[in-house]
């Protein structure tokens, strides 16, 4: 374990794409830390790094140069069966679209992460996650019978029943309406007040990054805020001046 | 919109290229077909203009009836001095040209097992067609020479001792000169030369010849000369210029070996139908890919006929690069097949590849008909895609009432297959009539069970997913949810190859039934004892070998079996003429239907027993009479005074006398000789020196014990079976692409879910995994499918043979085999399609549109 909790350290990262004249500083040299037990948002326009800076603090994506460890490895320079298992036993995904497999029902899709890793589901657990994400009465539909709303509630479930060291979701509302939104928000932060889950989350939506503990702001591939969030209006007015 | 066509095209080419990949190897296999068939014609062609082309008239025996081993009647030498003194006769000679044997010093076999070999003599002047490259001709009783082809073949050298057999036993010459005939290829046929005297008394044909070749003095044509020498010719005696002999012997061996071009056509149309499940698959699914494309076409104002046109155009196009390629492939899979006929022994005459416009004009329409129809139904779909299309992914799926259509037409067409094929059983008419019924029954039957199919989809891929989800839990669910998630899909790509595997099965069920039925037939029909037959298994054994066989210790009595074709006087039809020596009776058990073996031994004369399937196919029962045409153009008349069962195949269908064969049919040699042992000799060591003096001096003969009598026969039946096998490959071969395109197809489609598996912690591995168990749940469908038409089939077309002795027998062994082997063919589809989507980055994946 980090120090002071510190569950991700990014140090000095940059993401450069392309090569010569043509190239893009997707990142300019980021560090910070994101401590454990806490709700991080990731604002900025778009174009700003924010999905980039996702994926390398997940490892699904490589930096440039810097380092980033996460639950005290030194992930930049795991291979590709290294990071699958890292991927498998530490993290928890929530994408924007349903990423849900449409022939698995509600929970075969809910519990996917521990039948791939090959573990037995502990069904306590389980029965909680149905229950915190109000999905009891739809355990055996298969996605297509489930809404919007209701297929992100899974995916933010499968992404806790691992129990990882950290959730990164990417947009996870960004496809919802604003109830439904608002049904995923509660839950992530749930997540982090009752089950004492870390997440970070990358979001355009002020309402949404007024959830979070913490509240980073990119443009042009620097960060240029680190704060509590506040609420939503003080949000809009934050992005507002760095626009 | 061509050029659209055109562009998307070229925008998706390697989709294109896998899909023109199965009109290439259809249209490579027919256009190959073709291709060696009018090569091996060509070579034939070449092989008899050039043999008589210093040869101005040709006379020979007239031959009303052919016989299996090819042998010709004979004239009588005394004709020669007659044509000598014929005007406008330069010069005239007798020949002769026989099938016989050859060995080298050590006693093995020269040339190839099944390929003819010919004793000829040698010709004076210019009417020797063949050149002498090495050596001489033989000039001496002792000399030969032999095609330089098997010199090579058997590294004989000039100087050499070789064996000749002809009609006695083997007799030894010395290697004096190596020929050659134009540049042809004889293929495996083989020609041994010795001087006239020599040819008569090797072959039997003392006195008499095969053929006098005539050439003309200078200004006197070869047409003018033939109606003078026929004009002193007796009857049975057929004159011809060398070109007409050339052409007639061009057109005996076209019509002799048409059956050959079917053969390997119908496996060519096999592949092809098989590709057209393979082209109908790629489209279905690109056009299914496309409708956000077609969507926005329309909402441009793109007509419902510029889409179509659209489609069709790409499938032309495809089609006609396919049928292309597929034509330049030709001339590789006719030297393929080539090569695979000559492992199995068949070794015909090639000379440079010959290309006919016929093939180029089939070939062509073939690909592009074959591309066309199977798109037909893909485009006709994309035409339903409506604009709105281009905004919400809409997926045109045919309706509850459409398929409910879809699965009445098909079981009705599964009907009417059937019948199809138990008329052409049981009905009458001819054998092609019956046969084109039986064949057009399977196809119908074939398409009909792949329409039903994707209702059979879900079932069967939960039975052949289950070992799978017990293996592997996770990974064996997707897959199996995988394959069944679409399932005309998954259908149509098992469908295919269900069709190889359903003529794989009928091909292994029915040649089992054929060998139990042999040695069913061996085991009740034998009484034991040894049997000394030609070592190619059909051809027949020099005289002597049976007056050998008798002076061997231990043995107590032979009986011979000689055989001859023959024609009914009047209906013409075949009659296979056997003439067995009394005490047949000893060695054979023949089931009387008429008659008993008192009329076997009795038998005279003008006498004959028939086979029950011969007798009531010429409504001919014991006391009637009939007449046969016989080779020496004879038509002796019979009296019926027998019938037995015919199961018994070796005695034929018409039993005579052999004095009568002799004198009526000019046949003297053996086809097969029964040893019966002294009942106190041990049978093993009468075998062994039967074995050591027969084969010595007969080395065309072998001696075998009932065991091994039937393996024989087992042995010709699986050579068969393997041919098929071999030609059935490429059926399968496609129907693996068509696993392979379709998984290639879906992973792309589900390149997002890949990601988000591979980003939710699952490892290529288990990725890989996942794809080859959907391969091998696809092709077990496929194969469970094809397994049960395929013994249906057999089954069904063994009923008629019963009388015949034919039985059926399931040979579970090689059915499960098959299983596990057709589940292994799927993980080899799956291996390029699984290694692509374990290698998909999982970023890209997961941003993938
Ligand atoms: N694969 C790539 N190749 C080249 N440039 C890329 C690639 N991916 C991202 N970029 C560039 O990197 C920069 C950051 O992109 P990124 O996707 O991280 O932005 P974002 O903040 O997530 O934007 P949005 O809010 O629109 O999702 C952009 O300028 C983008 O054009
Ligand atoms: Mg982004």
């Amino acid at each position: 374990m980090s120090l002071n909790g510190q569950v991700v350290v990014a140090t000095d990262v940059t993401r450069r794409y392309g090569v010569g004249d043509a190239a893009v500083n997707a990142l300019a040299g980021i560090s910070t830390a994101f401590e454990r037990d806490r709700f991080t948002a990731i604002m900025g326009p778009s174009g700003s790094g924010k999905s980039t800076l996702m994926h390398i603090l997940a490892g699904l994506d490589k930096p440039t140069s810097g380092t980033v460890e996460l639950d005290g490895v030194e992930i930049t320079a795991l291979d590709d069966g290294e990071l699958t298992k890292l991927r498998r036993d530490k993290l928890g995904f929530v994408f924007q679209f349903f990423n849900l497999l449409p022939v698995l029902t509600a929970e075969e899709n809910l519990v996917l992460p521990l039948s791939i890793a090959g573990r037995k589901p502990d069904q306590a657990w389980v029965d909680q996650l149905v229950r915190t994400v109000n999905l009891e009465d739809r355990r055996t539909h298969r996605p297509s019978e489930l809404s919007g709303g209701q297929q992100q509630r899974v995916a933010v479930a499968r992404a806790l029943v691992s129990k990882p060291a950290v959730v990164f979701a990417d947009e996870p509302t960004g496809n919802l309406d604003s109830k439904s939104s608002a049904g995923v928000l509660d839950l992530l932060r749930q997540a982090v007040d009752e089950f004492g889950q870390t997440v970070i989350m990358v979001t355009h939506d002020p309402a949404a990054a007024a959830h979070a503990d913490r509240l980073i702001t990119l443009r042009d591939g620097e960060l240029v805020h680190d704060a509590s969030p506040g609420s939503a209006d003080e949000v809009i007015e934050l992005m507002k001046q760095i626009d | 919109m061509t050029s659209l066509a055109l562009k998307s095209l070229w925008a998706r080419k390697v989709r294109a290229m896998t899909t023109a990949f199965a009109v290439v190897i259809g249209v490579a296999f027919i256009a190959g077909s073709y291709i060696l068939s009018d090569t091996i014609f060509a070579a034939f062609d070449e092989i008899f203009s050039e043999s008589l082309s210093g040869t101005s008239v040709v006379i020979t025996a007239k031959n009303p009836v052919e016989q299996d081993n090819g042998e010709v009647p004979t004239i009588s030498a005394s004709l020669l001095q007659q044509v000598q003194k014929t005007p406008g006769v330069k010069l005239a000679a007798g020949a002769i040209f026989t099938p016989g044997g050859f060995f080298d010093s050590k006693g093995e076999k020269i040339g190839s097992k099944f390929a003819p070999k010919f004793i000829s003599s040698t010709l004076p002047g210019k009417l020797e067609a063949l050149k002498y490259i090495e050596g001489h001709r033989p000039r001496g009783p002792t000399e030969a020479s032999i095609d330089k082809a098997a010199a090579e073949a058997s590294h004989l050298e000039l100087g050499e001792d070789i064996e000749l057999i002809g009609q006695g036993s083997a007799k030894k010459f010395q290697l004096v000169g190596f020929t050659q005939l134009g540049s042809a290829s004889f293929g495996g046929t083989s020609i041994a030369q010795v001087t006239l005297p020599v040819a008569q008394a090797l072959t039997h044909k003392v006195g008499r010849f095969d053929q006098i070749s005539v050439a003309a003095v200078d200004g006197v044509s070869p047409a003018l000369l033939k109606r003078r020498i026929a004009a002193e010719m007796p009857s049975g005696v057929r004159v011809e210029t060398g070109t007409e002999s050339a052409d007639r012997a061009s057109e005996e061996i076209r019509d002799n070996l048409s059956f050959l071009q079917t053969f390997l056509l119908v496996f060519g149309f096999i592949a092809v139908f098989v590709g057209s499940f393979l082209i109908f698959n790629t489209f279905s699914i690109t056009v299914a890919q496309r409708v956000t494309e077609f969507g926005m076409l329309r909402t441009l104002g793109a007509s419902r006929r510029q889409i179509l046109s659209t489609v069709l155009s790409e499938a032309v196009a495809i089609g006609l690069f396919g049928a292309l390629v597929g034509i330049a492939g030709g001339f590789l899979i006719a030297l393929l097949l080539n090569a695979l006929l000559e492992a199995f022994g068949v070794d015909l005459p090639t000379t440079s590849l010959v290309m006919e416009s016929r093939t180029i004009v089939v070939s062509l329409l073939v690909g592009v008909v074959v591309t066309f129809v199977s798109s037909l139904i893909p485009a006709l779909r994309s035409t339903r895609v409506p604009p709105i299309a281009a905004l919400n992914a809409f997926v045109p799926t045919p309706s509850r009432r459409r398929r409910l259509i879809y699965a009445g037409f098909s079981i009705l067409l599964g009907v009417a297959g059937l019948a199809m094929a138990v008329a052409g059983l049981v009905g009458g008419g001819g054998a092609g009539t019956r046969a084109g019924l039986i064949g057009a029954g399977a196809l119908v039957s074939v398409i009909a069970v792949s329409l039903f199919s994707p209702r059979l989809v879900p079932p069967l891929a939960t039975v052949a997913g289950w070992p799978l989800e017990r293996l592997r839990r996770l990974t064996g669910r997707l897959a199996r949810e995988n394959a069944q998630r679409n399932p005309s899909r998954t259908a149509v790509t098992a469908a295919a190859l269900m069709i190889g595997l359903a003529l794989v099965t009928f091909v292994t069920v029915f040649a089992a039934g054929l060998k139990s039925s042999v040695a069913t037939v061996v085991d009740e029909n034998f009484a034991g004892g040894l049997v000394i037959q030609n070592s190619d298994g059909f051809s027949p054994i020099p005289n002597g070998t049976a007056t050998a066989a008798r002076k061997v210790p231990g043995v107590e009595s032979v009986a011979t079996i000689r055989s001859a074709q023959a024609k009914v006087v009047g209906s013409g039809a075949g009659a296979r003429v056997t003439a067995p020596t009394p005490n047949i009776g000893e060695s054979l058990n023949i089931e009387w239907k008429q008659g008993g073996p008192e009329a076997l031994r009795g038998l005279g004369d003008g006498q004959a027993i028939l086979s029950d399937s011969f007798a009531s196919s010429n409504g001919l029962e014991a006391g009637d009479s009939f007449r046969l045409l016989t080779q020496t153009s004879k038509r002796p008349s019979f009296e019926v005074t027998g019938v037995f069962d015919s199961k018994l195949n070796v005695l034929g269908s018409v039993l005579i006398t052999q004095p009568v064969l002799a004198r009526d049919f000019s046949q003297t040699q053996d086809t097969i000789d029964f040893v019966t042992t002294e009942s106190g000799a041990d049978a093993a060591t009468v075998q062994a020196i039967l074995t050591k003096g027969v084969e010595v001096a007969f080395p065309t003969a072998e001696v075998l014990n009932q065991e091994e009598l039937k393996e024989s026969r087992e042995e010709q039946v699986n050579t068969l079976v393997n041919l098929f096998y071999a030609l059935l490959a490429l059926a399968i071969v496609i129907s693996l692409f068509g696993i392979a395109n379709t998984l290639a197809l879906s992973i792309h489609e589900r390149t997002r879910e890949l990601g988000m598996l591979r980003a939710i912690g699952m490892s290529r591995r288990q990725v890989r995994t996942m794809i080859r168990y959907e391969a091998v749940i696809t092709a077990l469908i496929g194969a469970i499918l094809g397994m049960i038409l395929g013994v249906v089939f057999a089954a069904l077309i063994a009923q008629p043979l019963k009388d015949e002795g034919f039985t059926l027998s399931y040979p579970i062994v090689s059915l499960v085999a098959l299983l596990v082997l057709a589940g292994l063919a799927g993980v080899l589809a799956a291996i390029l399609p699984a290694r692509r989507a374990s290698r998909l980055d999982v970023l890209e994946s997961l941003q993938y549109e």
